[in-house]
């Protein structure tokens, strides 16, 4: 009964998206050819301002796009998306493949039909890719872990509340804090909690980890847009929610930078996130996707955006700036989450 | 109110009725489950038998069990609700974007705010009434018409808020998923009292009975003067006002409505009824079964949480405990299941 329901709601939504795609507009002509975009997901607050700034940068830096695909965290979705978009006469496509081994073949398709690949915020495993645009993942980890083994001072309990382990990102970002707390702040004891990206596993498993574990002291979240809330929500029920000079406080670093994270550092209820650039990863991959198409290409070093390119075994990646933002510098107009309304 | 004797043949045999005695423990089949769980859990960790976790534990079940009441009731009747898990999400959001100002992601209708439970019910219950006129007016297949309404209710929400978290809710919303009655969280009483009536009324009152009539054999109740569209349409829309009320509690509880709030749950939910004896063909069950099947999850989930699972394995330990779960409630239930 459960496979049926799957196999036949995975019918019915391919049905749903092919008709979302094949009910695109049509394109101008341009001269250095149209870039094909797909969106990896709808239900996210990062990827939700991503695919703004996408279309805000496109018009910038006068990319000429075909009306972008959604394929809904599915990477079997995200290969249709792909067929339709190169039949509509993309010459570069810009994607963020979540499952990043399964999308091998349609990059080497790609490349037969030397069609190049911009690939946001995740790495393909195998595969071409003319320039990976994303921002190090394991920095956010190590950078959480630095600020949280500081403020305890090296010892007592942490938290981290973490992704979905399928997807590179949230592995990243597990293993550099799990790593970083166990060479430079021995003292500390980390639990990991597997959210699978959901608010309200996140809820329940801190809430029994703090009836398990009182004296914990820090928490990581990996993605501020749904552990926010529901770790407030917690903190709150529990009597934990007072400001940091208080010694009940407990440390909060959340991760994406969104404006309710800002908000929430202003008012002293977590004290640091880390920045995902949402407009640097939109800036990028169009850039890249253009300059591809244009016949240009790029060797590893730094850049002149403040970051370096690195070589890969399958093509170069961009690493971007993914800056922590704390009470001093949370009003920082550059910081993507202060500009978006 | 008892059953009616001239139907009695086509309910479950001896499930309830006048002489419950044998039978209540066919409803328990997972209690030395549950037992079994308390005692490992005991030994994993001295935490779990403090009052404080397992009022966690309870809170944290709290909305998918009512969930469960609804498909448990839905199921009994011999019919199917996938929606239940997308209207989780979807009803409290429209009431709340009906009620905060745009600015904050809402439509900027400027409703008051105490409105906005109400709103919330209500649109769980137009959805299970859209669910019921279809199923029941056109004879659709319950199954593939709650599998495009699990779609299309989810789409409204993903729709308005543009996938959007939404973050400034009015207090109203937040104050039942997250205020104390008498020393434990009010999600609880809500659920135990819902579960409460609900064993009552299955169990005990023509309406309820008649469930089993219909799932049984729908033309055979129809013979015996019930009338089964009726019921069956009350029940769609009871189910749709339930999963409403899970959308609400959840909100209390996680303090914001994000865009995949109740996705997934459906399986969990359909695992719960199942482990606990409720057949998925309809006729076979107890809301006091359904029950215990939640609480098993709960507790399987509390323990893999306090043990510290590693997050790869989790899923793995979570699937086999169910099924060991399962075959344990047909080695005492002693029937087959289907």
């Amino acid at each position: 009964m459960k496979i049926g329901s799957l196999v036949a709601s995975a019918a019915l939504l391919t049905i749903v998206t092919a008709c979302g795609t094949t009910g695109g507009g049509a394109p101008a002509a341009g001269a250095a050819g149209k870039v094909g975009i797909d969106h990896p997901r709808a239900d996210s607050d990062f990827w939700n301002s991503y695919m703004k700034y996408v279309d805000q940068m496109a018009t910038e830096l006068k990319v000429d796009k075909l009306n972008p695909t959604n394929s809904q965290n599915d990477v079997s979705k995200l290969v249709s998306n792909v067929q339709a978009l190169t039949g509509q006469g993309a010459k570069a496509i810009v994607m963020a493949p979540q499952d990043t081994g399964a999308i091998a073949t349609t990059l080497q398709q790609l490349e037969n039909k030397k069609i190049p690949v911009v690939s946001v915020d995740t790495r393909p495993d195998k595969g071409k890719v003319f320039m990976v645009v994303r921002a190090d993942n394991r920095a956010y980890g190590t950078k959480a872990c630095e600020f949280l083994g500081e403020k305890l001072g090296g010892k007592g309990k942490v938290v981290q509340l973490q992704g979905a382990l399928g997807s590179i990102n949230g592995r990243d970002r597990s293993e550099a804090f799990a790593e970083c707390m166990k060479s430079k702040f021995p003292g500390i004891t980390v639990f990991s909690e597997p959210t699978e990206w959901e608010g309200s596993k996140a809820a329940s498993m801190l809430q029994t980890r703090l009836e398990q574990n009182p004296d914990i002291k820090g928490i990581y979240l990996h993605a501020g847009g749904v552990h926010l809330a529901p770790t407030l929500q917690v903190l709150k029920t529990k009597g934990l929610l007072v400001p940091p000079d208080d010694p009940k406080h407990v440390f909060v670093v959340s991760n994406d930078g969104i404006p309710q994270e800002f908000e929430a550092i202003r008012k002293g209820d977590i004290d640091a996130t880390v920045s995902q650039p949402a407009d640097l990863y939109a800036k990028y991959a169009l850039f890249y996707a253009k300059a591809a198409t244009e016949g240009k290409t790029f060797k590893a070093g730094p850049t002149d955006h403040d970051s370096t390119i690195i070589e890969l075994p399958n093509g170069l990646e961009d690493q971007l700036p993914a800056p922590l933002v704390t009470k001093e510098n949370v009003d920082d107009q550059k910081l993507w989450g202060n500009q978006v309304k | 109110m008892s059953v009616k004797p001239f139907y009695k043949p086509d309910v479950t045999p001896g499930v309830h009725g006048p002489k419950p005695r044998l039978a209540r423990f066919r409803d328990l089949t997972l209690v030395p489950v549950i037992v079994l769980l308390l005692v490992v859990g005991a030994f994993t960790d001295p935490v779990f038998l403090t009052g404080g976790n397992i009022s966690n534990i309870l809170q944290q079940q709290a909305s998918i069990s009512l969930l469960v009441l609804a498909e448990a009731m839905i199921l009994i009747a011999g019919k199917f609700d996938l929606s239940l898990e997308s209207t989780v999400g979807t009803a409290p959001a429209i009431a709340v974007m009906l009620v905060i100002p745009a600015a904050a992601g809402g439509f900027g209708l400027g409703l008051p705010g105490a409105l906005v439970i109400p709103l919330a019910l209500l649109v769980g219950a137009a959805i299970g009434a859209f669910n019921g006129f279809l199923i029941i007016r056109f004879q659709l297949s319950a199954f593939i018409v709650t599998l495009a309404m699990l779609i299309i209710v989810h789409g409204l929400l993903l729709g308005p808020t543009e996938g959007k978290t939404l973050f400034q809710l009015p207090d109203s919303i937040l104050y039942l998923g997250s205020v104390t009655w008498l020393g434990l969280p009010a999600a609880i009483w809500i659920a135990g009292v819902l579960f409460a009536v609900g064993i009552f009324v299955l169990g005990y009152t023509r309406a309820g009975r008649s469930l089993y009539a219909i799932g049984g054999n729908a033309d055979a109740a129809r013979a015996a003067g019930i009338r089964v569209h009726r019921v069956l349409f009350g029940v769609f829309v009871i189910g749709g006002m339930l999963a409403a009320l899970a959308g609400i509690l959840e909100t209390g509880r996680l303090g914001a409505i994000g865009s995949n709030m109740g996705v997934g749950w459906i399986f969990m939910v359909f695992a719960a009824a199942v482990i606990g004896g409720v057949s998925m063909d309809g006729g076979k069950g107890t809301i006091l079964g359904a029950l215990t099947g939640v609480l098993v999850i709960g507790l399987v989930q509390n323990i893999l949480t306090l043990k510290g699972v590693s997050g790869f394995w989790q899923p793995v330990v979570y699937g086999a405990i169910i099924l060991i779960a399962l075959m344990i409630s047909r080695i005492a239930g002693g029937k087959a299941q289907d």
